[in-house]
C-alpha cells in the first residue's frame, strides 16, 4: 500500500507523501490557493456554492481519452485527486493568446469586478470540451454552479455561445496522448495516509474497503465528499479516519439490464442523470434541479442515500420507483426496499461495516405514471424546501390501483402521505378525489418552520404538489 | 438583442478583462506577503444586545503561534468606526448591540492557532432584551435620530377631497451584498509608526483617516491603497473600514503583517445589509388614475448605528415620486435602532425602497380602476413644460420619459403582449402569466452636497506612456477602464500608452467615496483637468519647437492639438512630433509633467432640512418592461422576458454600460425575488451563507433580455456627455417585481388587491394565493 498520491498539475507529475505532515483533507483549493502560482482560484464560500473555485479534472477512460468534468475545488479533498489530471486557470491559455473561451469573456465583456470569472472561465472550458454548439439550455446548465454578482450573466451566455464550437479541439487536444500517458505511469494501487492526527485510506477495490470498514467501523466512508467536505471547511472537524471511495471502479458502473437498471453507489450523480434520462425520467428530471454541474460531477448516489437526509433529493424519487438498496459487508449482500431502509431522523438499517454498493429499479409499467418536483426558494443550485416524487397506477375502471406519495421536507424522514394514499386507493382520479386527498395531508404532515420556509409554506406546497401531480397526468 | 446603436465609437474591452480570465488579477488576498504573515481573526458578540461584565484573556495569549489577542482596551487611538456620526466602536467595550458585533482580535500564524485562542477566551456577557423587528422598533420608539420630512401643498386635504382613495402598507425586505469577494484588508507594518494598507475599500480615504484614529496616529503615516475589489454594491462603502481597523490593530501590536479575509458567513453575519423599510401609505387619485396626493411614512431599520442611514433615508424620501409628478405630497422618514449589524449602503441607497412604494401605489389605482398599469404611470409622469418640479423643487429637466416610454411600448411590444397574456390566462388554470413597465428616475450627485469632488494626479514619463492617478476606485464597474479612454481621448493618444493606476491615498488625498453612481462623472472631470492643465504646459513649451525656422508664422500655442499618438500644428499639418518624441524634449526644457486635476460639481446644493433645492446635477432616466409566468402551484416565477431602454447620455463605453445595466436589473431582481433574510428571534442570521441566501444564477434570468441604450441624448456639462449608470438600472426590476403581482392578480381575474411584499419569494406568493382563494 501506498502512503503517497499522485496527480497531474502543471505539465508534471505531483507526489505527495504523507511524510510531507499536509492534512489528507486538505482541500485542493487549500492547495493550490496557497501557491504564488495559483492565486487565481477563487475562495466565494467553501460550500460548493458560489463556483469561484471550479477547476477541472481529467480523466483518462479505457481508450486513452481525456474526459474533463468541472468540480468545485473547495470541497475536494487532495487525495481524491489521485491519478487525475487537475486544470487551473492558469494552465489554459495557449503559450501565445488566449483560450477561446478566454477570448469569447474578453470580448462579450464577461467580467466586471473578475472575482467570478475564473471559475466561470473553468466551467466553460469543460463545456467546450465536452459540448459542441451547446444549447441554451445546455449552457445554463453548466453554469448554475457558477453565481455572478455583477454581469446579470447574459455576456457569459453569449461567451459560451461563442466559444464551444470547435468540436472541444484546443491546444490541449494535441497533447491527450501525453497526459494520458502521465496518468498511467501513476499506479492505481491502494493508498493510506497516515498523518499525525489523521489516517486516510483510498482503497482500490471493494473488498479492500470492505475489510478497511470491518476494522475501522468508526471510519467515515466518503463517495465524493460533498457533504462530508462541509464538516471540514465549515465546521472545522478534524477528521480522524476516513475510507475514500471515490477511487473503485467496480462502485460507478451504471447497467441496463432491460427490465430493470442498476445504478452503482460510486456512480457520480452526472453519469446517474445520462444513463437515468430513457428509463427513468423522473429521476434524471430531480437531478437535473440537483446542485450544479460541479456538484453532480463529484456527489454520488450512495453519499446522497448515506446522508439519509430529510431533504435529500434521491428519496423521494427512489421511492415512487419502489427502488432496492443493495448493501455489502465482508462476506455479506443483503438488498433493501428504499421504502424500509430509512427508519428514521437521519437514520437507516446499515450497519457499520456495510457499504451501500449501488441501487437496483425495476423499469416501471406503461401504464405507470412516475413524476418527481422540487419545490425551493431559486429554482437551481438550492436545497429542497418541499419535494415529491408519485407514482400512479390504474386499473381498467380509470381507478386507482396503487400510489405512492412520497415526500421530503415535510417530516424528519422522507415519508408518504400515507392518509392521502389510503383515501384515493380505488378511486377515480379525478380532481374531486384528489381534492379530497389534499384535506388529508395535514394528517400526514406537520412540517418545521426554518430558514428556507415556514410551515403553512411547507403545507399548502405539498398539497399542491398533488394537484400538479393529477394536472400534469390529465395531458 | 442588445443594442447600443450610435454608441459603437467607445467599445473598448475591461482594462483588466484579459487578467480577469486568466486568474492574473490581482486581489488582496492574493497579495505576495513574506513568511512573517499572521492571519487575524475577529471573535464577535454571540447576543443581540448584552452587557460584557468580564473577560479573559490570558489563556488565549497563551496559545502557541499567537501573537496578539485584543480587546477594546488595547486599541491606541480612538474606539470609533461611525463615519458620521460617532455611534459605533471598533471593538465592543462594555456593551454589545448586535450578534456578531466584534469584540475581540487575534493574530496568529495560522488560521487554527486563531481557533484555538478563540476557544479559551473567557467572556462572560448579561444578556438584555433585544429589538429585532421594525415593528418592534416603531413599538418602542427606538429613533435613531429626528424624524425628516418633506412637503408640498396639503396632502391631507388632497387626498380627502379625491374622487378614489386607498391606504396600505408595504414592507420592502433587507438584502445581503454577496460581493464574490469577502471583505479582506492586508497590513504591512513600516518604519516608526508606517503602515502600509491593502483594502478592499470603495472609500480608501475614509479607510485611511479611521486606521489613523484608530492607532492614534497622523494620516500621513497610513497609505491605503485599492488595486480593485472583487465586487463591493455599496457593501465596501463604510463596512471595509471595520476589517482594515482590526487588521490594522493586529499589525501594529504584533509588529508583523497581518491579513483578515472574513470567512463568508461571517460576512454575511457581521456586515449591515440594505436597510429593511415598512412604509405606511394613503393616495388619492382621480378616475383617470391621475394622482391627487399622497402621503407616505417611511420606517427603515437602521440596525444598531447610524452609518449612512440618515443619506439612505433621505434619497428613499428623495425618490418616492419616482417619475411621478404628485401635486400634494407628505413623505416622512424614521430611521430606528435594532439589534442587528448596521446597515449601510447598497446600490440604490434608498432609491429602490422609496420607489416600490409608489410603484405598488400606481399598481393598486390601475387595478381599482381598471386601467393599464402602463398608461396610468404615463399619465402621471413629469412633463416637460409644466408638472415638472420635484417635491423638493428641482425641475425635471431634459426629461426623457415620454421618448422612453414610446420607444420601448413599441420595442416590447408592450400592448399586444399584454393583451396574449390575458387570452394565456384565461386558457390555463395553474399558470398565469403578467407584464409590467416601470420607469426609474435617479438624482444623480451626492445629497451631502460637499462631497460631489474628485481629485486626479497625472504623470507623463519620458517614454510617453501615462500613469493616471484617481480617486475613484474600481470594483468592477469599469471606472478605471473609463478613465483610461478619457485620458487616452484627451491626450490624443492610444489606449495602451495609458496605464490607471491602484487607487493610493498617497497620490489623491481626501477623496470621496466612489459611490452615488457618480464615479465618473466626477473623476472623470478631475481627469480631464489634469490632462487640460498638462497639454496647456505641454502646448506652450512646444509650440517654438514646431516652429523651428518658420519664425514669420510661429506655431502658436492655441493651435497645438493632441491627436493620433501625435502633437501638432493645426494649422500646419507638417509640424508635428510624436507624443513620445517630445516628451523627453519636454524634459530638457524644464517642463513639468505631473498634473493634479480638481472637479467639483457646480450649481447644486439644497437644504436637507427644508426639504427643498437641487440637490442633484441631473437625472438618470429608464424604463423596462418585463413579463413573468407563475406557478400558481408552486409559487415559482419564471421571467420570460425583460426589455429594457436606458439614457446613459453620450456613453463613455457601451459594453460597460449595458453590462452595468443588465447586472443592476438582476441584482435588483434578487432584490425582488429570491434574496430573502431571515433573524431567529434572538438576532441570530439564520440565512448566513449561499446555501440558504439565494442570489439569481444564471436560470434566474429572463429567458430572453433586451438591453439598449436610447441614443442622441447628450447630457450637458458632464465628462464627454455622459451620465451615471451603475445605481439606477437596480430599480428596473421593479418591473419584474410588479409583472409577478400581475400574474398573481389573474388568479382573481384581477378582481382582488393581492396581498404582496418584496421579496415575492415563492412562500409570499403560495400564502397570497391562499389568501385570494380563501376571500
Ligand atoms: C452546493 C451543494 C448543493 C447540494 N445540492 C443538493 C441537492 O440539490 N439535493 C440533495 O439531495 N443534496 C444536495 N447536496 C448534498 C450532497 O451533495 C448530496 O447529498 C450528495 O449526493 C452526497 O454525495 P457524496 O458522494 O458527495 O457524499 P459524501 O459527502 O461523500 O458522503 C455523504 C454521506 O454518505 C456516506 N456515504 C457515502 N458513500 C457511501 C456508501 N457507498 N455507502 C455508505 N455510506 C456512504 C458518508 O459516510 C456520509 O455520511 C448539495 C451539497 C452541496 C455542497
Ligand atoms: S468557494 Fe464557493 S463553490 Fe467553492
Ligand atoms: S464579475 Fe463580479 S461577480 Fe462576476
Amino acid at each position: 500500500m501506498k502512503s503517497s498520491f499522485s496527480f497531474i498539475l502543471d505539465g508534471t507529475v505531483v507526489t505527495i507523501d504523507a511524510e510531507s505532515g499536509l492534512p489528507p483533507t486538505t482541500t485542493v483549493l487549500e492547495y493550490l490557493r496557497a501557491s504564488a502560482a495559483h492565486k487565481g482560484v477563487k475562495e466565494g464560500c467553501a460550500e460548493g456554492d458560489c463556483g469561484a473555485c471550479t477547476v477541472v479534472l481529467g480523466s483518462a477512460d479505457a481508450s486513452g481519452r481525456i474526459s474533463y468534468a468541472a468540480v468545485d475545488s473547495c470541497l475536494v479533498f487532495l487525495p481524491m485527486l489521485h491519478g487525475k489530471e487537475l486544470v487551473t486557470v492558469e494552465n489554459i491559455a495557449p503559450d501565445t493568446g488566449l483560450h477561446p473561451v478566454q477570448e469569447a469573456m474578453v470580448a462579450t465583456g464577461g467580467s466586471q469586478c473578475g472575482f467570478c470569472t475564473p471559475g466561470f472561465i473553468m466551467s466553460l472550458f469543460a463545456l467546450s470540451k465536452n459540448h459542441d454548439h451547446p444549447s441554451r439550455e445546455v449552457i445554463d446548465d453548466a453554469l448554475t454552479g457558477n453565481l455572478c454578482r455583477c454581469t446579470g450573466y447574459q455576456p457569459i451566455i453569449a461567451a459560451a455561445a461563442a466559444s464551444c464550437v470547435h468540436g472541444g479541439r484546443d491546444h490541449f487536444s494535441a497533447g491527450e496522448e501525453r497526459v494520458a500517458a502521465m496518468l498511467r505511469s501513476i499506479p492505481q494501487g491502494s493508498i493510506c495516509l497516515r498523518t499525525e492526527h489523521q489516517v486516510y485510506h483510498r482503497p482500490a477495490s471493494l473488498g479492500e474497503a470492505l475489510s478497511l470498514l470491518h476494522q475501522h467501523q468508526d471510519a467515515i466512508v466518503i463517495g465524493g465528499a460533498s457533504d462530508i467536505g462541509l464538516r471540514v471547511t465549515k465546521r472545522h472537524e478534524l477528521l480522524a479516519s476516513i475510507i475514500d471511495i471515490s477511487g473503485i471502479g467496480e462502485l460507478k458502473a451504471c447497467a441496463d439490464q432491460g427490465t430493470f437498471a442498476e445504478f452503482g453507489a460510486g456512480a457520480s450523480l452526472s453519469a446517474v442523470e445520462e444513463s437515468a434520462r430513457a428509463a427513468f425520467p423522473a429521476l434524471a428530471a430531480m437531478l437535473s434541479v440537483f446542485g450544479s454541474r460541479q456538484i453532480r460531477n463529484v456527489a454520488t448516489l450512495g453519499g446522497n442515500l448515506g446522508t439519509a437526509s430529510p431533504i435529500g433529493d434521491m428519496l423521494p424519487v427512489l421511492f415512487a420507483y419502489d427502488a432496492v438498496i443493495l448493501l455489502e459487508g465482508m462476506n455479506r449482500r443483503r438488498e433493501i426496499p428504499v421504502r424500509e431502509f430509512i427508519v428514521g431522523y437521519r437514520k437507516t438499517l446499515r450497519r457499520p461495516d456495510e457499504l451501500i454498493t449501488g441501487v437496483r429499479i425495476a423499469k416501471p409499467g406503461p401504464d405507470a405514471a412516475v413524476r418527481s418536483y422540487k419545490v425551493s426558494k431559486r429554482k437551481d443550485l438550492d436545497i429542497s424546501t418541499v419535494s415529491g416524487a408519485f407514482r400512479l397506477e390504474r386499473d381498467a375502471a380509470g381507478r386507482v390501483s396503487s400510489i405512492v406519495l412520497a415526500y421530503g421536507g415535510m417530516a424528519e424522514r422522507t415519508k408518504r402521505a400515507a392518509a392521502a394514499e389510503e383515501f384515493l386507493l380505488g378511486k377515480p382520479w379525478d380532481r374531486s378525489s384528489v381534492e379530497g386527498a389534499m384535506a388529508l395531508m395535514s394528517k400526514d404532515f406537520t412540517p418545521i418552520s426554518d430558514a428556507r420556509a415556514g410551515a403553512e409554506m411547507r403545507s399548502v406546497a405539498a398539497r399542491n404538489l398533488l394537484l400538479k401531480f393529477w394536472n400534469d397526468t390529465q395531458r | 438583442m442588445t443594442g447600443a446603436a450610435g454608441h459603437t465609437t467607445n467599445v473598448v474591452p475591461h482594462e483588466s478583462a484579459a487578467k480577469h480570465v486568466t486568474g492574473e488579477a490581482v486581489y488582496v488576498d492574493d497579495i505576495l506577503v513574506s513568511g512573517e504573515l499572521l492571519v487575524g481573526r475577529v471573535v464577535t458578540s454571540p447576543h443581540a444586545h448584552a452587557k460584557i461584565l468580564s473577560f479573559d484573556l490570558g489563556a488565549a495569549r497563551a496559545v502557541p503561534g499567537v501573537h496578539a489577542v485584543l480587546s477594546s482596551r488595547d486599541i491606541p487611538g480612538v474606539n470609533d468606526m461611525g463615519p458620521v456620526v460617532h455611534d459605533e466602536v471598533c471593538l465592543a467595550a462594555d456593551r454589545v448591540f448586535c450578534v456578531g458585533q466584534a469584540v475581540f482580535l487575534i493574530a496568529a500564524e495560522s488560521a487554527e492557532q486563531c481557533r484555538a485562542a478563540e476557544r479559551l477566551i473567557h467572556v462572560v456577557y448579561e444578556p438584555l432584551a433585544p429589538i429585532l423587528t421594525l415593528a418592534d422598533a416603531i413599538a418602542q420608539g427606538t429613533l435613531l435620530g429626528p424624524p425628516a420630512s418633506i412637503v408640498r401643498g396639503d396632502a391631507a386635504s388632497a387626498i380627502r377631497k379625491a374622487p378614489h382613495r386607498f391606504s396600505g402598507e408595504l414592507e420592502t425586505g433587507a438584502q445581503e451584498h454577496w460581493y464574490l469577494e469577502s471583505q479582506v484588508a492586508l497590513c504591512v507594518p513600516g518604519e516608526g509608526k508606517e503602515l502600509q494598507v491593502y483594502s478592499s475599500s470603495q472609500h480608501p480615504s475614509e479607510t485611511q483617516a479611521l486606521v489613523a484614529s484608530v492607532l492614534g496616529i497622523g494620516k500621513h503615516d497610513v497609505v491605503v491603497e485599492v488595486r480593485r475589489m472583487g465586487g463591493a454594491f455599496g457593501g465596501k462603502e463604510t463596512q471595509a473600514n471595520h476589517t482594515a481597523c482590526w487588521t490594522a490593530l493586529l499589525a501594529r501590536a504584533s509588529g508583523r503583517p497581518v491579513k483578515i479575509r472574513l470567512f463568508r458567513d461571517d460576512d454575511m453575519i457581521m456586515t449591515g445589509k440594505r436597510h429593511r423599510f415598512l412604509s405606511r401609505y394613503e393616495a388619492g387619485f382621480d378616475d383617470r388614475g391621475m394622482l391627487l396626493g399622497l402621503s407616505a411614512e417611511l420606517h427603515c431599520d437602521g440596525g444598531c448605528a447610524t452609518d449612512l442611514t440618515f443619506a439612505i433615508l433621505q434619497r428613499a424620501m428623495l425618490h418616492i415620486d419616482n417619475t411621478y409628478f404628485i401635486p400634494d405630497i407628505t413623505v416622512v422618514g424614521k430611521a430606528y435602532r435594532t439589534n442587528l449589524p448596521s446597515n449601510t449602503a447598497f446600490r440604490g441607497f434608498g432609491g429602490p425602497q422609496g420607489m416600490a412604494v409608489v410603484e405598488q401605489v400606481i399598481d393598486r389605482v390601475a387595478r381599482t380602476l381598471g386601467l393599464d398599469a402602463a398608461e396610468v404611470r404615463r399619465r402621471n409622469f413629469y412633463g416637460t413644460d409644466s408638472r415638472n418640479v420635484t417635491h423638493y423643487g428641482q425641475t425635471v429637466e431634459r426629461n426623457h420619459l415620454p421618448l422612453l416610454f414610446d420607444r420601448l411600448t413599441a420595442s416590447s411590444g408592450y400592448a399586444k403582449r399584454r393583451a396574449d397574456a390575458g387570452i394565456f390566462n384565461a386558457s390555463h388554470e395553474f399558470v398565469k402569466r403578467g407584464i409590467a413597465l416601470t420607469p426609474v428616475k435617479f438624482g444623480i450627485s451626492f445629497t451631502t452636497s460637499f462631497l460631489n469632488q474628485a481629485g486626479a494626479l497625472v504623470l507623463i514619463y519620458k517614454d510617453g506612456t501615462i500613469l493616471v492617478n484617481h480617486g475613484g476606485t474600481e470594483m468592477g464597474q469599469g471606472l478605471h477602464t473609463k478613465m483610461q479612454q478619457i485620458a487616452a481621448r484627451e491626450f490624443g493618444v492610444s489606449l495602451d500608452r495609458v496605464k490607471v493606476n491602484a487607487t493610493n491615498t498617497a497620490k489623491v488625498p481626501n477623496t470621496s467615496a466612489t459611490a452615488a453612481s457618480a464615479g465618473s462623472d466626477l473623476n472623470g472631470m478631475a481627469v480631464k483637468n489634469a490632462a487640460d492643465i498638462l497639454k496647456a504646459r505641454i502646448a506652450e513649451a512646444i509650440a517654438p519647437v514646431l516652429t523651428g525656422g518658420n519664425t514669420s508664422d510661429p506655431t502658436r500655442p492655441e493651435d497645438i492639438l493632441f491627436e493620433k499618438n501625435s502633437i501638432v500644428d493645426g494649422r500646419h499639418a507638417g509640424r508635428s512630433i510624436s507624443f513620445a518624441d517630445a516628451m523627453p524634449v519636454m524634459q530638457r526644457l524644464q517642463v513639468s509633467l505631473s498634473a493634479s486635476g480638481f472637479y467639483k460639481t457646480p450649481g447644486i446644493g439644497w437644504d436637507s432640512v427644508k426639504g427643498t433645492g437641487k440637490p442633484f446635477f441631473y437625472f438618470a432616466f429608464g424604463m423596462a418592461v418585463t413579463e413573468a409566468e407563475l406557478d400558481l402551484l408552486t409559487g415559482r416565477h419564471t421571467i420570460l422576458r425583460a426589455d429594457i431602454l436606458y439614457d446613459v447620455g453620450e456613453s463613455l463605453n457601451p459594453q460597460i454600460d449595458l453590462g452595468q445595466i443588465e447586472g443592476g436589473f438582476v441584482q435588483g431582481l434578487g432584490w425582488c425575488t429570491t434574496e430573502e433574510i431571515k433573524w431567529d428571534d434572538k438576532g441570530n442570521l439564520l440565512t448566513h451563507s449561499p446555501d440558504t441566501y439565494k442570489i439569481p444564477s444564471v436560470q434566474d434570468i429572463p429567458r430572453e433580455f433586451y438591453t439598449a441604450l436610447l441614443d442622441n441624448v447628450p447630457n450637458p456639462g458632464t465628462i464627454h456627455s455622459s451620465k451615471a449608470v451603475a445605481e439606477p438600472p437596480f430599480m428596473l426590476a421593479l418591473s419584474a417585481w410588479l409583472a409577478i403581482k400581475d400574474a398573481l392578480s389573474a388568479a382573481s381575474n384581477h378582481t382582488k388587491e393581492p396581498e404582496f411584499s418584496l421579496p415575492a419569494t415563492n412562500e409570499v406568493i403560495l400564502l397570497s394565493l391562499e389568501k385570494l382563494k380563501a376571500r
